[in-house]
């Protein structure tokens, strides 16, 4: 608040900056290499919990470019094995505080999530869930059309969709967020603890001598590192590949669009797995909707048609009294798909090379806890319990994480 | 302020001219804000509006300022409106129906006196972005702001009471598909027609015309008007021209597919060359209250005046940068608006035009612009401000007319890949790169004048026909002809475009309308840090609104260029997204039509009292009423289900042995014929995917059956394999649809058979438990297969679907004296569980492999290539981690299926998750509670006790060996 | 909406066909060592240019078919059916 007074007396004077333009240095103790919210977030606790503060966060364009930006700024930690929802409960922990730590407001607003049931195996996947979640100690349980109807009165609980709802798992902590807003306060958290930000700055190559990080090459000139962290999402294969490692990964478009601004309609945030479609309102009144990924791997964050007409006919179904609200605007991002639907995070084959990658439609919502856990890892060398399940080499050990959720045939 | 209420449609009209599209003979009665007003067929809602006086039409997103007609063409938002159970309507482009309701938008209380305007006075304290920079504490508080933010945003309402409208979609194929029917498209039409591609126009507006529609100016003698209705008589009437108006085109994407939005049609167009002709949005300058009402476009006043006949105002000063301001000005006069002053930015404007206006005594001022609107609701005055000296004149007005500068509408040509660059000749973005089969052509390249829109038409279509694949090759040696013409053409252009003022000490100079930032608010941003097009327009929300960039992205990019010391060029635009107007859910959702897939006896299902699930696309039954009953029926007697959901492929090739070898986990090598078996098939994670049973009915016909959801996934993979090398000699084809299939169980099941069966030996000895043989049921030739899901002496009955019913009839009427019961897939689920036998999907999931499952028998190792055989070699070696096990609830408690199994440890309730339950019922045959989980391999001997958290509390399981029931599989071999 | 040529049908909408993913060549399962089959089984080339990939005509002739595609622009280079040479 006081921030604000001081700007409106002020009047004509200049603001200040909130995250400051450096001359390149030509060595940094840390480089990481994307400058989205999980990027930002391991420079800020680098320098906050370990006093590493000789670092460069390196981002090809502007700051939260990428998914960071783009997605439907969704938070919750209703996963389906313990190792996730332990992960992302902290993740969420630390959102709740998030604002007052950064003293910048992100705007996180737990509403309510609910992801809806329609076949009797999702009913059992989300009772699954539920039970998980509670034994983590997360506030999540299934709910019936009867409690739904209290829960979101908006919601078409009659049999006149082709697959009516059965229930859902309701879980109260989970909201939605200023995603931007969090790139922000973290950018500013890490600059004014003495990170570098270098935007508009692209990492053309990776020094690799003798199995070891040696140092990275900019379109800016190179610099000398021993640690370097991967954490472009999307892009990562391709980062990966100047360092020599491979990665699990496929990357895929993931779309989205907002409606028009509306007068305040929707409370919770709703998501149906059997419709592939989510949807919530955000605090400036737009329906902020998304679905699955493009099927196809591609790089191309442009939006299609059969994407808006997919999704508005499952949001129809949801929610019939929508059919007069328009769409404003649709974009896409890219998002890097892992087999089992969970990240990759810590160590490579390559000393000094960290990746925190893999983060695929789930990946916005564990910036805090990823940039912290990560951060720990690099100032102690040792991987933290929290993150070991999501080691690269668990594709090589037969020790998937499986977020996919069950599968589900019958006979 | 009151906004002013006279009733009739005549007094704020002209005469009647032969360009406007208003019928006065036809008089259409509708409401606004409460208040009953009159309009003539033709009008749109803000036109009858303007002409009956009123000036207010919406109060805008943040400040609740009021806002009037600005560009009367659907660009801007300050007309937006809602009717009914419709927000945000865009009432400038809105032909008016009769008794329509039409409701002013997110004013507090009223439309003429709005609370929330109050802001206003703490406006410095609530600059962009001032929400991240507050709330912050005390943390308990923020849902309690957050509640006061959300109120306040927001336009339109919905309501939820509204029901889904009637929409559907069209496809269209084209060669050339051109977007814009003004000059320029019309002109891309003709041209492109009579080299014989065939030709999609589609044009947004009611009428083809374009700017041309709203304009007097002479074309070799002709109005412009006249003009443009005649050339586009002409281009309608060619036979190979297919013409859409209303029709507006929202996005193009991949190899040029396009949307359009036809009323409540979605037209979905693939089209070899697209020509995107749209014109230029006319966009209004920089100065300090640019919003008041009574402030317009000069293109609003063109079209108030000639389309609708309304005086747009009475005492007016003109803003002027390019010929069509002058020509406005004019226009104005003539339709008896004072004109006292026009301020014309450039140094040397169109002499011609300049005489004409100082002849009817409009002051000129040459080399002069706007700085300052004054006025509370409503305009009352101008300051002009000399650009070289600074010198200001004040005017007295209730109209300011602004003809400063374009934004070519270029949405699809950015959506099509096309590059811009920035000419500082001529202020505006120019193509600087296209698709090959992407042409621009008029006013959306830059180009303003006629003769050069129109020989721009003629050159896109030329160009795009041939893309297409039309034209010979004098049609090449023409078109690089004309090219060359109008690239000299180009280059000769003068500039129509030009910035407004920035101001240091304006306070209410607002860049972007739809969000009330002003330039103060772009200054602060860009000083914060924010200093790109992208950080500026996500934290002031510039271009975020309704308009999306329309009005607000040119003179966005202009401050932020300023106070960065950047050129345009370097500080580039945001990136243009789809729909380039805002399209509904109802629109692009369609019909909705869900595809629904029927077993030929559902009919018969339905009438027996079935209650229809959901399976898939399927609809299966349920249960007939009493599940508990029917499982009874097929221990004890003898039931009937229908399985015909179940995938079915049929197999023939002499490699079909080597082909199963390799699919499934076990042996298929020495199968004989009139044999099944029953296989398992994973991926090459060793996972398992699908089960199901495969007979062998001929030396090289084999009968594979999947489950019903895999049934398209198994084929789909088993094609892939065989057409990505594998040389096998094996051809498939999918015969799910092609039989109906049902499933006699039961003690009695082969007496009934007895009874309508020809043509096979249904002895135990000829025709024992895991064989297949063909004949006929009911007269209809079938497969038989003895196997026993249900774990009772059981027959599967395969008959082609076209018979399905006759044989499912057959085969109950013979039941009936055994007392048969159909009996549906919950049945079936109890009685398979009561058999230990495994669901995939249910009891297993995306990690599980057949080891775990407890289906060793079913993985031969030592077969030489199969798929998943390292992960499953792997798997042994490793032994597995955990099993699925039969379990039973010795205090009766029934769980529920996903219940999870815990032991005391380290997690946030002390309990740690070692596993959990698939699959749990009462069973009615042993009268207890069975079920299968999984567990720990060091907790899976028969006996070991776990504990389950049921409903929040801890309940004791035991481990029992399986099957539940008949475990010397007895009752298979009757 | 991507236009995808089968080789057997012509070019025909995307949403006809089922993505395959990218062409991966399997190794020999009883000489493939665990680090060669986990390759095989997750790791992918994912490029941002070029692709080899699957795609099956779901809608039309059933035909699996490799296509060569750009992953950023969606031009599509090639589409054919598997052959021992296309395979090297």
């Amino acid at each position: 608040m006081t921030q604000l007074i001081r700007q409106g007396l002020n009047g004509s004077k200049p603001q200040q900056r909130m995250w400051r333009v450096h001359d390149m240095k030509d060595s940094y103790d840390v480089v990481i290499i994307g400058g989205g919210a999980h990027g930002l977030a391991a420079a800020y606790y680098l320098a906050k919990h370990h006093g590493i503060t000789n670092v460069a966060v390196l981002e090809k364009r502007y700051i939260g470019h990428g998914g960071s930006g783009r997605n439907t700024t969704i938070i919750r930690s209703n996963y389906l094995t313990p190792e996730g929802v332990l992960f992302y409960d902290e993740s969420v922990k630390l959102y709740q505080e998030l604002s007052q730590d950064l003293n910048f407001n992100v705007m996180f607003s737990q509403r309510g999530h609910l992801t809806l049931a329609h076949t009797d195996s999702a009913v059992r996947t989300m009772r699954w869930r539920a039970e998980v979640n509670q034994l983590q100690g997360v506030d999540s349980r299934l709910v019936y059309p009867d409690e739904l109807a209290k829960i979101c009165p908006q919601l078409d609980l009659s049999d006149h969709p082709r697959y009516p709802i059965m229930g859902a798992l309701f879980h109260p902590p989970g909201g939605i967020i200023r995603h931007d807003a969090v790139v922000w306060g973290y950018a500013r958290g890490a600059d004014e603890r003495g990170v570098h930000i270098h935007q508009m700055t692209e990492v053309t190559g990776i020094d690799v001598q003798q199995g070891k990080v040696a140092g990275v090459q900019t379109d800016r000139g190179y610099i000398k590192t021993g640690v370097v962290l991967n954490a472009t999402a999307g892009w990562c294969t391709l980062i990966a590949d100047m360092a020599g490692v491979r990665l699990p990964i496929t990357t895929h478009p993931l779309q989205a669009c907002v409606s028009e601004p509306l007068k305040p309609f929707l409370d919770v945030v709703i998501v149906s797995g059997s419709l592939h479609v989510y949807v919530s309102q955000s605090d400036r009144g737009e329906l902020v909707m998304g679905a699955s990924v493009d099927p196809y791997q591609s790089y191309s964050m442009d939006s299609t048609l059969d994407f808006m007409e997919g999704l508005s006919g499952h949001v129809l179904e949801l929610l019939p009294m929508l059919s007069k609200v328009k769409i404003l605007r649709q974009w896409a991002g890219v998002c890097d798909m892992t087999p089992d639907y969970s990240p990759v995070m810590g160590l490579t084959p390559v000393e000094g090379f960290l990746v925190d990658v893999g983060w695929g439609t789930w990946g916005f919502k564990a910036s805090p806890v990823s940039g912290k856990r990560m951060a720990e890892m690099i100032a102690t060398n040792k991987t933290p319990d929290l993150i070991a399940p999501f080691r690269l080499s668990r594709f090589y050990e037969d020790a998937l994480v499986g977020e996919k959720g069950a599968a589900s045939v019958g006979h | 302020m009151a906004v002013n209420t006279p009733l009739t449609a005549t007094s704020g009209r002209i005469a009647e001219t032969p360009s406007q599209t208003i019928n006065r003979r036809e008089v259409v009665k509708f409401t606004f804000n409460g208040n009953q007003y009159t309009a003539y067929e033709g009008d749109t809602i803000a036109s009858a509006l303007a002409a009956a006086g009123v000036d207010v039409f919406s109060r805008s997103f943040k400040y609740h300022r009021p806002r009037g007609l600005m560009c009367a063409t659907g660009n801007c938002p300050n007309c937006l409106v809602q009717i009914g159970d419709e927000p945000n309507v865009r009432a400038c482009v809105t032909p008016v129906e009769s008794q329509m309701k039409v409701e002013p938008q997110n004013v507090f209380p009223s439309l003429g006196a709005d609370l929330m305007s109050m802001t206003q006075m703490i406006g410095r304290f609530l600059p962009a972005g001032f929400y991240y920079k507050t709330f912050i504490h005390p943390r308990q508080m923020w849902p309690v702001y957050e509640r006061m933010l959300r109120t306040a945003a927001g336009l339109g309402k919905v309501d939820e009471e509204s029901h889904p409208g009637y929409f559907d979609k069209i496809y269209k194929h084209a060669d050339v598909t051109i977007v814009g029917g003004g000059p320029a498209g019309l002109k891309a039409a003709q041209t492109a027609a009579k080299i014989g591609a065939r030709v999609l126009l589609l044009e947004e507006q009611p009428a083809l015309g374009g700017h041309l529609r709203q304009s007097t100016e002479l074309i070799n003698g002709q109005p412009a008007y006249e003009y443009a209705a005649a050339l586009a008589a002409e281009v309608s009437q060619l036979a190979n021209v297919d013409v859409m108006t209303n029709t507006g085109a929202f996005g193009r994407y991949d190899h040029n597919w396009l949307g359009a939005s036809s009323g409540n049609r979605l037209v979905k167009v693939r089209t070899g060359a697209l020509v995107v002709a749209t014109g230029a949005y006319e966009i209004p300058p920089l100065f300090e209250n640019n919003d008041l009402p009574g402030v317009m476009l000069g293109s609003a006043v063109s079209r108030l005046i000639h389309l609708w006949g309304v005086r747009p105002g009475k005492y007016a000063v003109v803003v002027s940068a390019n010929r069509r301001g002058l020509q406005t000005a004019l226009d104005m006069v003539k339709a008896g608006v004072h004109v006292s002053a026009l301020a014309e930015m450039r140094a040397e404007p169109d002499a011609d035009l300049i005489d004409q206006l100082r002849a009817h005594n409009v002051e000129i001022f040459t080399g002069w612009t706007v700085a300052e609107a004054q006025g509370s609701s409503h305009i009352n005055g101008v300051t002009l401000r000399n650009l070289t000296t600074g010198a200001t004149r004040n005017f007295y007005c209730d109209l300011l007319v602004l003809s400063t500068a374009f934004l070519p509408a270029n949405g699809l040509i950015y959506q099509a890949g096309g590059r811009f660059t920035w000419s500082d000749t001529l202020n505006e973005f120019v193509p600087a790169a296209l698709p090959d089969d992407v042409f621009a052509a008029g006013e959306v390249s830059a180009t303003h004048t006629l003769a050069e829109i129109e020989r721009e038409g003629e050159l896109a279509g030329l160009q795009a026909a041939l893309a297409a694949g039309l034209g010979s090759e004098q049609d090449r040696q023409r078109a690089d002809t004309l090219a060359v013409e109008v690239e000299q053409h180009r280059e000769a252009r003068q500039a129509w475009s030009a910035y407004g003022l920035i101001q240091a000490d304006a306070k209410k100079d607002f860049v972007c309308f739809c969000e009330d930032v002003t330039r103060k608010d772009v200054r602060s941003t860009l000083e914060e840090g924010y200093d790109s097009m992208e950080l500026l327009k996500r934290y002031s929300t510039v271009s975020m609104g309704p308009c999306q960039g329309k009005m607000c992205n040119m003179t966005a990019m202009h401050v932020c260029a300023h106070y960065t010391g950047k050129g345009i060029a370097e500080t580039g635009t945001t990136t243009s997204r789809p729909p380039v107007t805002p399209l509904s859910f109802g629109a692009l959702g369609g019909r909705i039509m869900e595809p629904v897939r029927h077993t030929p006896m559902h009919e018969w299902h339905v009438a027996h009292g079935a209650k229809v699930m959901n399976a898939g696309l399927w609809k299966r039954p349920l249960h007939y009423g009493h599940p508990t009953q029917e499982v009874h029926a097929v221990r004890e007697h003898v039931g009937l289900i229908d399985v015909s959901t179940l995938g079915k492929l049929h197999l023939h090739g002499k490699d079909v042995p080597a082909l199963l070898e390799r699919m499934y986990t076990n042996r298929w090598q020495k199968l004989n014929v009139g044999q099944v078996r029953y296989g398992v098939m994973v991926n090459e994670e060793g996972i398992i995917t699908d089960d199901g049973v495969t007979a062998r009915l001929s030396d090289d016909f084999y009968y594979m059956t999947t489950t019903s959801e895999g049934a398209a996934a198994v084929y789909e993979y088993i094609e892939w394999w065989l057409q990505s090398g594998w040389n096998f000699d094996v051809h498939v084809l999918n015969a799910t649809d092609l039989r109906a299939a049902m499933n006699l169980a039961g003690p009695q099941s082969c007496q009934v058979l007895q009874k309508i069966t020809q043509g096979v030996d249904l002895s135990n000895e000829a025709f024992p438990y895991m064989g297949a043989r063909e004949g006929t049921i009911a007269g209809v030739p079938a497969l038989f297969m003895r196997i026993g899901f249900t774990g009772e002496l059981s027959y599967e009955v395969h008959v082609p679907s076209g018979y399905g019913l006759r044989v499912w009839e057959a085969l109950i009427e013979a039941g009936a004296e055994f007392g048969i019961s159909p009996f549906g897939v919950e049945a079936q689920r109890v009685l398979r569980l009561e058999k230990g036998h495994v669901i995939v999907g249910q009891d297993t999931d995306g990690l599980t492999n057949p080891f775990e499952a407890n289906m060793d028998w079913v993985v031969k190792l030592d077969k030489d290539n199969f798929l998943g055989k390292p992960s499953l070699m792997m798997a042994n070696k490793a032994g597995a981690q955990k099993l699925l096990v039969g379990f039973e609830m010795p205090d009766g408690t029934l769980p529920e299926e996903a219940n999870q199994i815990v032991r005391p440890g380290s997690g946030p309730i002390g309990l740690e998750i070692i596993g959990r339950i698939t699959s749990v019922r009462r069973s009615p045959t042993l009268n207890k509670v069975i079920g299968l989980c999984w567990l720990p391999t060091s907790m899976s001997a028969p006996g070991t006790t776990f504990t389950v958290r049921v409903k929040g509390e801890l309940k004791t399981g035991k481990v029992v060996p399986l099957p539940f029931y008949d475990a010397d599989g007895a009752k298979l071999r009757l | 909406m991507i236009l995808l040529t089968c080789p057997n049908c012509g070019a025909r909408n995307v949403s006809e066909f089922r993505y395959g993913g990218e062409t991966n060549k399997r190794p020999d399962v009883n000489t493939a060592t665990p680090h060669d089959w986990a390759e095989y089984l997750y790791m992918r080339r994912n490029p941002n240019g070029m692709i080899r990939e699957w795609w099956y005509h779901r809608a039309g002739c059933g035909s699996w078919f490799i296509a060569e595609r750009h992953t950023k622009t969606h031009d599509i280079i090639a589409t054919y059916l598997w052959s021992p040479e296309a395979a090297k």
